[in-house]
């Protein structure tokens, strides 16, 4: 269950922890690093700081799983996975951590959470798969269900991309 | 995209050295020389590959709240719709679903009193009363790293 625990929404207030010059930080590395022999540097003097502070800073950043992951997003379709279905699932809610283990258990799926459902819309468990096709993505499905035990699901296929960036919080 | 463009892409992902030159550090592992590594990795930029190299956060550490919205739009109105709802910064996912709730996007604010008056604006702008928010409880997996 560990490696659910260090995902699971902190209830602490991080952000008494995170000085002015983090949100500097986290101004910069939240937006595209250059490519650079030494990308640090350059940003580093943007905010009149010296490349080993910054550094030292991002690191730790890190350490406080501020920073879920640092590093290349791809783009999927342009990376051979053109394919990408969000899976709503109804499970009922004593099932609800173990179903989310299963599903997230699976090399497909990207993410996966439990979520309040909404009036009629009664779907509380939702996992986003990559596929290199449709029909690729409706056999990961099954292969979940059939783990999980929950056959209660619908399929979205997404057919637009009108927006896909990063959050810009300082 | 050869053999090296994938070692490059899976490493780069997960691991990407914050040291003085990453570059450096990455040709080390496999071993290429930090210039190979730099021009392949402005080409995979460039062509669209790798969309951006940067920092991911756990928005609730940084006492960022966030949630998934739907809305059944009209085909007529999506435009408008589309339009009203990114004009939020905070709406970092926008994508048209299969679905007869067909419009499906992710919001990130301080908190989620904001995130409710931005969606009745939404509603109140463009007449689509119906919006479902969908906080997460808990997060199972994020993981959006690939092998290529």
């Amino acid at each position: 269950m560990a490696f659910s625990d260090s995902l699971l929404y902190a209830k602490v207030n991080d952000i008494d922890m995170i000085t002015e010059i983090d949100k500097k930080v986290i101004s910069l590395i939240q937006k595209d690093l250059p490519v650079d022999r030494r990308p640090f540097a350059l940003i580093a003097d943007k905010i009149g700081i010296t490349e080993e502070k910054f550094i030292e800073r991002v690191n730790n950043l890190k350490k406080q799983g501020i920073i879920r992951r640092f590093g290349a997003t791809l783009r999927h379709q342009e990376a051979g996975f053109s394919s990408n279905a969000m899976i709503a699932w109804l499970v009922p809610e004593e099932r609800i951590d173990e179903a989310g283990r299963i599903l997230s258990g699976f090399r497909e799926v990207t993410h996966c959470y439990h979520r309040k459902p909404n009036g009629n819309w009664r779907y509380n468990l939702y996992s986003m798969i990559h596929g290199k096709n449709r029909e690729q993505c409706y056999d990961i499905a099954a292969r979940m269900a059939q783990s999980s035990g929950i056959d209660k699901y619908e399929l979205l296929f997404s057919e637009k991309e009108f927006r896909k960036t990063s959050m810009e919080y300082f | 995209m050869d053999e090296i463009d994938r070692s490059i892409i899976n490493e780069i992902q997960t691991d990407f050295p914050i040291t003085q030159r990453p570059y450096f550090e990455l040709g080390k592992r496999l071993n290429l020389p930090e210039d190979i590594v730099i021009k392949r990795v402005k080409r995979l930029k460039g062509e669209g590959i790798i969309r951006r190299i940067g920092g991911n956060f756990h928005s609730n550490r940084l006492n960022f709240t966030s949630t998934l919205c739907a809305a059944k739009v009209p085909k007529k109105d999506i435009g408008h719709f589309v339009e009203t709802v990114n004009s939020y910064p905070g709406v970092t996912h926008n994508y048209l679903r299969d679905h007869e709730y067909n419009i499906w996007f992710t919001f990130i604010a301080q908190d989620m009193a904001f995130i409710e008056d931005a969606l009745k604006d939404i509603s109140g702008k463009t007449g689509i009363k119906e919006i479902l928010n969908l906080p997460a409880l808990k997060t199972f997996k994020i993981k959006v790293d690939f092998e290529v």
